[in-house]
């Protein structure tokens, strides 16, 4: 919200010479958050008000004119311009070098500079006003019109901030940060607050004089949703410009004067913070009541849009029907006309949540719902009825009140609230004296007795409709009245008895760090729905998968039930720019089942787990190194991360798996997950190009954390072990599993251990067959091993693979 | 002879020194120790010695051939030593190759260094689930229920979820207060934990807004703590996360859950408070909201708001991440660009 400094000064008297650096410092440190404080001076810097002495045409130009200009420094300058309305002797906005503008009102800002058009030499520019920003408040009523500033009489040289007097600053507040005090938007309101952190003094408005007749009407029906309602008729007013103040006022908070009917109603909901409106009163049939629409009534409202309403909704309405949407918007046929004669003027108070709700049902929020859905206290219509009352009488002298009722059915309850001295003083961890907590509550409007260690606390009118309601919020009053930044910070002074130990946090944070550090991948971060897309191609059945209501986008609205869709997302887009490449991400997955929570027993919520998922995609290597790294980066995981170690099975093929070439992760008998070759046709789905793309996805929430480090100490042997390598052939289709069960039964004790190292199909080899080069650890407690024995031990071996698989020697 | 001998003997020693290669020590050895070399020859004159100085005399020439092979051998173990086996070409400018190239999301690695700082403090580390009810978004959190909040979060509701009863009308967490709700339940005061994790609004992105974000909320309750408390802990986790002291300052804000609340600022680390186009001039720059959780919420979480209080803060790691590093746009984070991630080690 944008507040005019010098309209604040109407209320409180700031001193002139006020630091506006510390003002919004103050305001931002104790209130509400000052986004920015502007000069508004400074958007004119470089104009100034020009007098046309002479206008020629151009010689090469149709559409140029060629202008003598005073613009007040004793040389007449040469201004080509393009302007339809120029005249000799008309005041105008000359933008001499320096001065930044749009041209026509658009684009990007130019800098002013001597130059020359068409051959003319141009000293700088003749403004139209949304060429200087002044578009809303000087409309033009054709295209190429320059400002004419002949009203304004000032001589030539007259900066154009001084001779439109808007030497003003603006406050820029962020409406974020002060949601929660309903009592401060408007100008009155923060120059409220200004007196009362500064201790200046407080105009007040004087209460309107009404003396009319009595028996104009105003009916409320609803008066839940319509606590106030004060309704003034008036004759002798007409449709005509407001006094340029008023307009300029409004214009510079950022609203577009109108005319005076309607800009009467806008400066006096600026100023008060509680919105007006004004009917035609003879477009008003028999009296106004407030109250819930019908089902299906119809209402036209101001801005074009045609209403159907439901009975949430709140009208004023008159014999016939709405005409106005309560404290959203007045409807197209009863407010201001052209030919308006007579008014009746509406200051009312509205429910807040009732205007927010109809505000936003039909996506119409306005300058009044913004208000009034903030909780404005019925006590201001008083104050923006004298306000009213008061320019409604200075603009239209000829003015006669035919009619006036003022219904305030639901008075406003001040809130009460009793405070405990001790713990306010705990609480704040300063022992302030009873004067001091007195002298902050109340300037700022708060009733205050203090008896023994309790103090009884009424909060004003303003600051009663629920800003103001637990004792909590009585101490922070006091505190910032006090000033955080006053209060001595002090330290904790609690103790635990433990040590934190949190094995599963740690054990995911350890499985990220040993696969980004250890393994060399990059963690990646991914949204949690899927792109349709991806959904189809690797998940193709979307049973059990959650959806968003409202998604981001139409082909976004599946909650991820896997995190492999968008890794091969990730995949896709970074192939553009790597041939080698792999990633994680670790994050939630949702499925649509179970519905329970373990936190409370009425609370229905899916299953959920946290999952770790890969991606390695290569260009460059082959399928088998992939397939080894990414089994040897499962395989060490368990060992590096301090879990329970992984075995691998071939129980159910993951469906965007190729066929031979995945496998199952289990934790003992529980399966945590799976492994595999993304199969061509997914990877084709996906558009993945020219990579083979290795996946792997685990459940963290399944892994269990050694309760710690289990490993034991085995003792070095005593006599060397010997490592002996064989190559033998088997059957293309042997697995390494098979082969090393082999040997490990045939244990004679001095095969240590059996490793593969590798294995080769092709050339001089046979077809149907496959090489595996396999190293055998042969070694003994009690001895150092002859050659000899050793080589009756690997051949021991090759016999019994021999036997059992039926594999030979290679041919050397 | 015995002169002789010396005279040899320095000779051998001398050229022994001078050798640079072992192809001279080899010419050293035949010329002195070889069949024709000048000790052999010596040798042959022995017989012409006086018979009494004869064993002596062999003795030293024994020596002396000792002495120059046991040279010879040293010459040749300090010139393998002295020879390179590279080349004097040998380009020591060139770069290393990279380890295995990976690493954590600069996020995860923020987060890690809060809790790392935490969890010197006591602090516990609780995670939470992404989807929950409106019950413990909104409910439990003081937000009445026609609270614009709830519809100005422009929550992520769930297809089929996304009406009836408060404990079945589920969404994407606005936010990880209702988390924290959760644990108080479930644990016993006083309590020290924080909260990392991933929140989603339903909003239009730039590059200052995203539809999912990280927080980072940190709670504290017990009995006797003052709202300045929060200052000295927000202070020292700033500066451990920053390597530096960051003066901190907290002004008014208000946010349903908490009363009074707070708007924390840290000086700005890239002017050290001079201002500059940062922290747009003014020297500050807003990191999280923070205050005393609602009497309402302690309620919610089944404690007696009259004994106990406490001090929460929310951290806004995206925005401490983009200080950090300098980052200008936050949708980088989910981009999953290689580009972009591997650049934080």
């Amino acid at each position: 919200m944008k507040l005019s400094l010098s309209w604040i000064k109407d209320y409180v008297s700031l001193p002139d010479d006020t630091d506006l650096k510390k003002l919004a410092y103050d305001l931002t440190m104790d209130t509400v958050e000052v986004e920015d404080v502007e000069y508004i001076g400074k958007r004119f810097e470089n104009m100034v008000v020009g007098v046309i002495k002479e206008v020629n045409p151009h010689p090469d130009a149709d559409k140029l004119r060629v202008c003598t200009v005073d613009i007040g420094d004793g040389e007449d300058k040469t201004i080509v311009c393009g302007g339809i309305n120029l005249e000799a002797g008309m005041r105008v906005a000359v933008s001499v070098p320096g001065a930044v503008v749009r041209w026509h009102g658009e684009g990007e800002p130019v800098v002013i500079k001597k130059s020359k058009l068409r051959g003319v030499e141009s000293y700088g520019m003749i403004c139209a006003s949304d060429e200087i920003g002044l578009g809303d408040l000087f409309p033009s009523s054709q295209e190429a019109e320059i400002l004419d500033l002949s009203a304004f009489d000032v001589p030539a040289g007259t900066p154009i901030a001084e001779a439109l007097g808007l030497d003003d600053v603006l406050l820029e507040i962020d409406n974020k940060s002060m949601t929660n005090r309903p009592d401060l938007w408007g100008h009155y309101g923060i120059a409220r607050e200004i007196a009362a952190l500064y201790k200046l003094p407080l105009k007040k408005f004087e209460p309107a004089q009404i003396d009319a007749p009595s028996d104009f009407k105003v009916e409320i029906i609803d008066t839940d949703r319509c606590p106030r309602y004060i309704g003034v008729e008036m004759e002798g007013v007409e449709v005509k410009p407001s006094p340029f103040e008023m307009q300029s006022r409004i214009w510079r908070v950022g609203m577009r004067p109108i005319n005076a009917l309607v800009d009467i109603t806008n400066y006096v909901m600026l100023a008060t913070g509680n919105p007006t409106h004004a009917f035609d009163a003879d477009n008003i049939k028999d009296h106004i009541r407030v109250r819930r629409a019908e089902k299906n009534e119809k209402l036209l409202l101001l801005n074009g849009k045609d209403l159907e309403l439901c009975e949430d909704d709140l009208v004023i309405a008159d014999g016939e029907g709405a005409v106005a949407l309560a404290g959203v918007m007045g409807g197209a046929k009863d407010s201001i006309l052209p030919k308006t004669e007579r008014v009746i003027l509406e200051v009312a108070n509205f429910e807040s949540t009732g205007i927010r709700r109809t505000a936003l049902r039909y996506d119409n929020r306005t300058e009044a719902s913004s208000r009034y859905e903030k909780a404005v206290d019925p006590e201001r219509c008083d104050q923006a009825l004298a306000l009213s009352i008061r320019y409604f009488k200075e603009l239209y002298p000829g003015l006669k009140i035919t009619g006036y009722c003022d219904k305030y059915e639901k008075k406003l309850q001040r809130a009460e609230i009793d405070v405990n001295l001790t713990w306010l003083a705990k609480r704040l961890g300063k022992d302030l004296t009873h004067d001091e907590i007195r002298s902050k509550l109340e300037i700022l409007g708060f009733d205050v007795a203090i008896e023994g260690d309790s103090m009884h606390v009424i909060a004003p009118t303003w600051r009663s409709t629920g800003d103001i309601s637990i004792k909590d919020d009585v101490m922070e009053e006091v505190a910032r009245m006090y000033g955080y930044d006053n209060f001595e910070a002090t330290s904790f002074n609690t103790s635990f008895d433990h040590a934190i130990n949190q094995k599963d946090i740690s054990l995911v944070r350890n499985i990220k760090e040993y696969l980004a550090i250890r393994c060399g991948m990059q963690e990646v971060y991914t949204y949690p729905w899927m792109n349709d897309v991806f959904v189809n191609a690797v998940i193709g059945d979307t049973k059990g998968v959650l959806r968003l209501s409202t998604p981001p986008a139409p082909d976004l609205s599946y909650l991820r039930s896997t995190l492999l869709p968008n890794l091969c997302e990730a995949v896709v887009k970074n192939e553009r720019y790597f041939d080698d490449f792999s990633i994680f991400e670790e994050a939630q997955v949702f499925f649509d089942e179970d519905y329970t929570s373990p936190y409370d027993e009425s609370e229905k919520l899916p299953k959920q787990r946290r999952n770790i998922a890969a991606a390695f995609a290569t260009g460059t290597r082959k399928l088998n190194d992939l397939f080894r790294e990414v089994k040897g980066v499962l395989e060490f995981m368990p060992r590096y991360t301090h879990m329970e170690g992984f075995t691998f099975r071939k129980e159910t093929k993951p469906v965007w798996a190729d066929n031979v070439v995945w496998q199952n992760i289990y934790v003992g008998d529980v399966k945590v997950g799976d492994m595999g070759l993304l199969d061509k046709k997914v990877s084709m789905e996906c558009g993945i190009k020219n990579l083979s793309v290795m996946l792997f996805e685990i459940d963290t929430t399944l892994l269990k954390p050694l309760i710690s480090r289990t490993n034991r100490f085995t003792h070095l042997a005593e006599y060397p072990e010997t490592d002996y390598d064989i190559s033998m052939l088997f059957d293309s289709s042997a697995t390494w599993e098979e082969i090393k069960e082999v040997i490990v039964k045939k244990e004679s004790g001095i095969i240590k251990n059996a490793s593969f190292v590798d294995e080769y199909r092709g050339k001089q080899i046979p077809a149907g067959k496959k090489s595996v080069t396999i190293r055998l650890t042969i070694g003994s407690k009690e001895k150092t091993l002859t050659s000899e024995e050793i080589e009756n031990a690997a051949n021991s071996v090759m016999k019994q693979l021999n036997k059992r698989m039926g594999a030979e020697l290679r041919a050397q | 002879m015995k002169d002789k001998i010396e005279q040899i003997l320095s000779e051998a020693k001398a050229k022994i020194m001078e050798a640079t290669a072992e192809s001279e020590l080899q010419k050293v050895r035949s010329d002195f120790l070889g069949k024709q070399g000048a000790l052999a020859l010596l040798l042959k004159e022995l017989p012409t010695v006086e018979v009494s100085l004869r064993p002596e005399m062999g003795k030293i020439l024994n020596q002396a051939k000792a002495k120059v092979t046991e040279l010879i051998e040293e010459k040749k173990t300090e010139l393998k030593l002295k020879a390179s086996e590279v080349s004097p070409d040998f380009d020591c400018t060139v770069p290393g190759t990279m380890p295995a190239n990976g690493g954590l999301h600069p996020i995860t690695q923020m987060c890690y260094d809060l809790n790392d700082a935490f969890r010197s403090m006591g602090f516990e580390v609780f995670q939470e689930d992404d989807i929950t009810s409106e019950l413990y978004a909104f409910d439990k959190l003081n937000f009445p229920p026609n609270h614009p909040a709830r519809e100005s979060m422009d929550t992520y509701w769930l297809e089929g979820h996304d009406s009836g009863a408060t404990n079945e009308k589920l969404c994407l967490r606005p936010h990880l207060t209702g988390g924290s709700v959760r644990y108080m339940q479930t644990h016993k005061p006083p309590y020290r934990f924080v909260y990392p994790g991933r929140v989603y609004r339903n909003e239009t992105t730039d590059a200052h807004h995203e539809r999912a974000f990280f927080q980072y909320e940190a709670l504290i309750v017990d009995k006797d703590i003052t709202f300045t408390s929060g200052k000295v802990l927000i202070q020292s986790i700033l500066s451990k996360v920053f390597g530096t002291e960051v003066p901190v300052r907290m002004r008014s804000g208000f946010f349903p859950f908490v009363e009074p609340g707070f708007e924390i600022d840290m000086q700005c680390q890239v002017c050290g408070g001079k201002g500059c186009s940062v922290c747009k001039h003014v020297g500050w720059i807003e990191v999280m909201p923070g205050g005393s959780p609602h009497p309402n919420v302690l309620r919610a979480a089944g404690l007696d708001p009259d004994e106990y209080t406490g001090f929460y803060v929310n951290i806004g790691l995206d925005r401490l991440v983009m200080m950090r590093y300098g980052v200008d746009d936050v949708r980088l984070f989910h981009s999953a660009d290689l580009r972009f991630l591997s650049q934080f080690r």
